[in-house]
């Protein structure tokens, strides 16, 4: 078993200068899209397909009455259990050495189960047009940076980082300096937490909340769908056999509409098990 | 800044007022975070809730425009409780000095002052001398005329409560900061100030930095690492191009401009050379400057050129400037990448100063709505203006090649990475091509205006191309005799036979071959120094002062403080600096005790009889303001100028009773035009927004993301409205005062578009530097329709 | 010219990136492995020179990546003493100041009461620039006053010059003082 590497991101060192996002684009190319006032500093409400990682801001009343003001950078969480790669159809999505997740668009057919089926809701779909005028789509999403780990550089966003908020390297350590942070920063933000959840097997994004995750707007408990899990292990095998894995979105659209609910993101607290 | 970037991670504590670095100069929070991790303390003192804030272990709200009050409070909190370092003050200040019987303060007025002129006569704060003219001094500080006694005496005023009904800051936090900052008067402790234009663009901006400077020399924080006064600078080479004199005050190196009161080079040395400490070399850096500008044409007969030299006879500074383009008596203008249209105070009246012009060239990577203001975008009416306008495609800073210097004095050299974009040229070119033109159409007359024109000495190589490496040389300087570059400034003369277009670069580029600009060993030399990387004026010295941390002897106050100090066995001062000071002067010398060597007292001044407007900082009122002054009867400084005129309009508190204030964010940079011009940063701050309170909000039954309308006695602009818990109405003497507050950065043109905040701001400067009010005036808000 | 030396850049500590790549091949990327070398690393030929940031007064190290006459990527200087690699958002966008379609690429001119543009030469520009000049200063200029040597002109402004290099101010310092302009300003002041 090769090493794990993840990404830890200590928001408490965050000072919220946006380069994370900017040296993500600057990286990958993505254009810009512009936005409507949201109301605070916060540029895009959500990731897209064509910002992979966004920085939210969180003006918190905090327990001891005083006001935090905080920063988080969010993307792909790199789930070590990913609920995309359970119900890509294509086999699409798939994990690196690395542990990152990551996204094959020669394979990709635009079908969207793997956007409507991640707990963080961190895929997006994005609509291209090939030299014909055709319409198609392809799934989105923050690569790690996987690109330049293989040429044995960090992740943009981490190394643009200037106060140190992110740091990208093996789980194990990564994990001993988050605990290390948490006992540190206990005094200042008494509900201090890592970050890492287990519904989804951990993840390769780790972070040093100073808060609950609820604050941040983040799942306190996400898990994979159950649905997920049965397309992966039980449905997509079945259709495969059935129609020689010749086109699996095919078959995919017909099984996914019983298993998945196209609107619903209640996968937190329940996987999902509530559909049927 | 005294210090440098990275020497920040050293400090105690480090006390942020009227700058948001993490916002503004993100990189420092590299290094004020490296502090925090070391159990530094980041303390954050702003009329807002900022991203720095968000990180500072103490943070206390002020009203914007009260840091005097603020800072006064908390000298007299060092003082009460003694937490100054008390050898330090004895010894390294002027607090021992006695103050003659003329010295007088009397109700926010200090003796001397002239109030049709609204000016002080300053030879009213002296010093008592002796019979060799030299200071009395009391060095138990018992005198009460002593510095010390009457600067007790100036700020017993100053006491919690009345500063906290004056400044809005809960007592609590007021008295926080205070102890956390004055915990660095421990010899063994350093503690910095970083400050930005938050404390300067104010009708008291100077005198803010001044009660800075003296709590920064009662808690003994000057010269050692870690501590230091340090002002941010906003762009890249602002401490470069006012280095070099693009300021109509200062010549290069920071030789004041001759004006009518020196019509003379022997008036002007005799004037402005001082008795005692370096400036008294000052005839040598200005001689070495005219032989670089007149060259041979710059001889012992003819005052080595001096009078080629224009001379002015008032303040040509911006608001002047700008007052002078309303009325007319300007003809022409050049703008070298700035745009006042967004940037300038009363932005909408500089505005339609510029349709004043026969012809204006801005040289610039984009068209700003300076370049553009008569378009009908901007309100105006095309065929109503002649001014012709120039617009010049500028090369960006990676397109070409050159030196920049940053806040703390770092030249680094940048390499051109790609050639200019489309047909731009970089602005080298540019002014060079300027002179060659005009030179061409000047060359054969003789004309009074043609003279002092013709007697540049312009050699930067043939054709339009100028060699930058023979600029390079010329601002270090030569050695006339021997046509070797100069090692430094030491080597200058008064006599016509050495160069230096800036003195206080000279030694960048001490031999052939050997730029220092471009030097990039990034080895640690000791203390985080980084000696061998860049230059930095004056001397590649990285902490000013720094004799200072050191004690009478040439001991390092403390082991962790230490940065230079006196061998004994090598007679000299050494460490992990270049000493500011004379290298083999022992402590036991004359003078080898007084670590302010530019001074002429040898020691630092908390009392300074230079400044138009007195000699210890005291409040005064922003120019408009919600209440009258606590502290006195003078409600504004009463040195200011005064402008009149529809051009300068006051508004007044019963119209405009919000308090509002202006600032940028990360992602923009000052007028916009190079950030809004970009796509990414344009799409992190697309809107032009204005933060107001939840309180406030309520009142006006604005929602946040309405569109608002706020209103000066200058203009009205729109806005989103950003509501949020980081403003909070203040409590001004029992009153509740709100404050509202925005970004400067938009403008019409580029991706991201909006009101330019500036129209709005007022026409007040400072009174000693005329430094616009921005951060400090009066408005209304309400609900666009 | 400079020598770059980028062994502070932020490499992985793992037993080897190589290693990693090539267990990342065997472990299913098969299937990619022609399109990994048609789809080349996006700095992997980029020509690398080291600049200063152009916006605030820190003075981080960047370096920019030009490949086929544009820039592809600029990032931290690791070099740097002052940043050590790191950026903030404006700093990590400089790549823009370059490939944004927003630069003005000619000289531009506005003739008295139009409502545009109009492209003209470098060569056309400076000559009558230089006309402008002279024409104004020739005017207004003032010998002396009070018979004081004053030898300036007081309907001329200067403004900016904090976004130059040194080198630059200093030419423009000495053209403008040289010319007896007083109106001198830049963003210092404001």
């Amino acid at each position: 078993m090769a090493t794990e590497y993840v990404k830890l991101v200590d928001v408490t060192k965050c000072d919220g200068c946006r380069a994370c996002m900017v040296a993500c684009k600057n990286w990958n190319d993505l254009p810009a899209e512009p936005q409507d006032f949201l109301g605070t500093m916060q540029s895009h409400a959500n990731v897209s397909a064509d910002t992979w990682n966004v920085l939210t801001f969180v003006e918190h009343e905090n327990s001891k009455g005083g006001l935090d003001y905080l920063f988080r950078h969010s993307s792909c969480y790199h789930c070590v259990d990913a609920a995309c790669e359970k119900v890509c159809p294509e086999s699409a999505i798939s994990y690196t050495d690395f542990g990152s997740v990551v996204i094959d668009h020669d394979k990709c057919v635009g079908c969207g189960y793997c956007e409507q089926n991640c707990p963080f809701d961190v895929i997006s779909l994005k609509e291209y047009k090939d030299k014909n005028g055709k319409e198609y789509r392809k799934a989105n999403k923050c690569t790690m940076c996987t690109d330049r780990l293989e040429e044995g550089l960090q992740p943009a966003c981490v190394t643009t980082c200037h106060p140190g908020a992110m740091q990208f390297g093996e789980k194990e350590e990564m994990l001993q300096k988050a605990e290390k942070r948490v006992s540190e920063i206990k005094e200042r933000y008494p509900n201090a937490t890592i970050y890492n959840p287990a519904g989804v097997g951990g993840t390769h994004t780790i972070y040093v909340l100073a808060e609950k995750p609820s604050v941040y707007g983040m799942p306190e408990n996400p898990k994979v769908p159950t649905s997920a899990v049965l397309w992966k292990d039980y449905a997509q095998p079945i259709g495969k056999a059935m129609v020689g894995g010749v086109t699996m979105a095919l078959v995919g659209a017909f099984v996914a509409n019983k298993f998945f609910d196209k609107k619903g993101k209640e996968h937190e607290e329940d996987g999902g098990d509530r559909h049927e | 800044m005294t210090n440098h970037w990275s020497d920040i991670q050293h400090s105690d504590c480090a006390l942020i007022m009227g700058a948001n670095p993490a916002e503004n100069h993100p990189i420092s929070f590299r290094w004020l975070t490296k502090a925090q991790e070391k159990g530094g303390k980041i303390v954050s003192v702003d009329p807002r809730f900022t991203r720095t804030s968000a990180k500072a272990d103490v943070y206390a709200q002020l009203r914007s425009g009260t840091d005097i009050a603020f800072m006064g409070g908390m000298i007299k909190y060092a003082l009460d409780n003694e937490l100054y370092h008390k050898d330090y003050v004895v010894n390294y200040t002027n607090a021992s000095f006695i103050l003659k019987d003329t010295y007088e303060f009397n109700d926010g007025i200090f003796s001397g002052y002239d109030e049709p002129t609204r000016k002080y006569d300053k030879t009213q704060w002296a010093f008592e001398t002796d019979e060799e003219g030299n200071p009395v001094k009391d060095m138990t500080l018992k005198h009460p005329r002593s510095v010390f006694q009457m600067m007790k005496n100036h700020y017993s005023r100053y006491d919690a409560d009345t500063v906290c009904s004056v400044t809005g800051t809960p007592k609590e936090d007021f008295l926080k900061v205070c102890e956390a900052f004055c915990a660095t008067g421990a010899p063994d402790k350093a503690g910095t100030i970083l400050y930005a234009m938050g404390t300067t663009q104010h009708t008291v901006g100077t005198q803010n930095v001044r009660a800075f400077g003296m709590i920064q020399l009662l808690l003994g924080n000057m010269g050692l690492p870690g501590g230091g006064l340090n002002a941010m600078r906003g762009e890249s080479n602002v401490q470069g191009s006012t280095d070099f004199g693009l300021l109509y005050n200062n010549l290069t190196g920071y030789l004041g401009a001759p004006t009518m009161l020196h019509p003379t080079l022997e008036a002007y040395n005799e004037k402005e050379t001082p008795s005692a400490g370096y400036w008294s070399n000052k005839p040598k850096f200005l001689v070495s400057l005219l032989k670089a500008w007149y060259g041979p044409n710059a001889t012992k007969d003819n005052e080595f050129g001096y009078q080629y030299l224009p001379k002015g006879n008032k303040n040509y500074s911006h608001i002047n400037l700008f007052s002078a383009m309303y009325k007319g008596e300007l003809e022409g203008a050049f703008l070298f990448g700035t745009n006042p249209v967004v940037g300038g105070p009363n932005a909408g009246k500089e505005k339609e100063a510029l349709g004043n012009l026969k012809w204006l060239v801005a040289a610039d990577l984009w068209e700003t709505e300076s370049a553009s203001f008569w378009q009908k975008e901007a309100g105006s009416n095309p065929s109503a203006i002649s001014t012709e306008v120039f617009l010049l495609p500028a090369a960006s800073s990676y397109e070409k090649e050159g030196s920049v210097s940053n806040s703390s004095r770092w030249m680094q050299y940048r390499w051109q990475a790609i050639k200019p974009k489309g047909q731009s040229l970089a602005d080298l070119e540019i002014i060079h091509e300027m002179y060659l033109h005009l030179k061409d159409l000047y060359k054969n007359e003789k004309t009074p205006a043609a003279k002092p024109f013709n007697a540049l000495d312009w050699n930067f190589g043939k054709g339009n191309h100028p060699d930058i490496d023979l600029v390079c040389k010329e601002i270090n300087g030569y050695d006339l005799t021997t046509g070797k570059l100069v090692p430094g400034f030491g080597a200058l003369k008064d006599d016509g036979t050495t160069t230096s277009g800036n003195w206080i670069y000279s030694g960048f580029y001490p031999e052939e071959g050997n730029n220092r600009a471009k030097s990039r060993d990034n080895k640690d030399t000791g203390g985080g120094n980084y000696l061998n990387w860049s230059f930095a004026w004056p001397a590649n010295r990285r902490i000013l002062y720094n004799r200072a941390a050191a004690d009478l002897n040439g001991k390092p106050w403390s082991k962790k403080t230490a940065i230079i100090w006196w061998d004994a066995s090598q007679k000299k001062w050494v460490g992990n600096d270049v000493p500011d000071f004379v290298v083999d002067r022992a402590p036991t010398d004359p003078g080898g005790t007084n670590p302010y060597t530019m001074l002429k007292d040898g020691v630092a001044g908390l009392f300074a009889g230079n400044l138009n407007d007195g000699p210890f900082p005291e409040h005064y009122e922003p120019f408009e303001s919600p209440v009258a002054n606590a502290f006195s009867s003078q409600d504004s400084n009463p040195a200011i100028q005064l402008f009149d005129g529809e051009f300068n309009l006051k508004g007044d508190y019963k119209q405009f009773p919000i308090v509002a204030t202006t600032y940028r964010v990360s992602e923009h940079w000052q007028s916009g035009s190079m950030t809004r011009n970009q796509e990414w940063l344009s799409e992190l701050v697309g809107h032009m927004f204005v933060e107001i309170s939840e309180e406030l909000a309520k009142e006006k039954g604005i929602k946040n993301k309405d569109k608002v309308i706020v209103s000066s006695a200058r203009g009205e602009i729109e806005a989103y409205a950003m509501v949020t818990k980081r403003f909070k109405p203040y409590t001004i003497q029992g009153q509740k005062v709100h404050h509202i507050g925005m970004p400067w950065h938009f403008g019409y043109k580029g991706f991201a578009t909006g009101d330019t905040a500036n129209r709005l701001t007022p026409h007040i400067g400072d009174a000693n530097t005329t430094i616009p009010e921005y951060k400090a005036f009066l408005c209304n808000v309400r609900r666009a329709n | 010219m400079v020598e770059i030396n980028l062994n502070r850049r932020q490499f992985l500590k793992l037993s080897g990136a190589t290693a990693a790549t090539l267990a990342i091949v065997e472990l299913g990327f098969n299937e990619n492995e022609a399109k990994a070398k048609t789809k080349e690393f996006k700095i992997a030929k980029s020509t690398v020179t080291p600049t200063i940031c152009c916006f605030c007064g820190v003075g981080c190290g960047i370096l920019v990546h030009t490949k086929d006459d544009t820039v592809v990527y600029t990032e931290g200087d690791s070099d740097n003493p002052i940043n050590e690699g790191t950026l903030c958002s404006k700093g990590t966008t400089i790549r823009q100041v370059y490939t944004s379609e927003k630069r003005i690429e000619k000289p531009l001119y506005r003739a008295p009461g139009s409502d545009k543009w109009e492209e003209k030469s470098w060569d056309w520009m400076y000559k009558t620039i230089a006309q402008r000049v002279k024409d104004t200063r020739d005017r207004t200029f003032v010998e002396k006053e009070d018979g004081i040597t004053v030898n300036k002109t007081e309907a001329i402004a200067s403004l900016g010059g904090a976004a130059l290099d040194n080198e630059e101010t200093y030419l423009l310092a000495k053209l403008m003082r040289g010319l007896g302009v007083v109106y001198l300003e830049h963003q210092a002041r404001i």
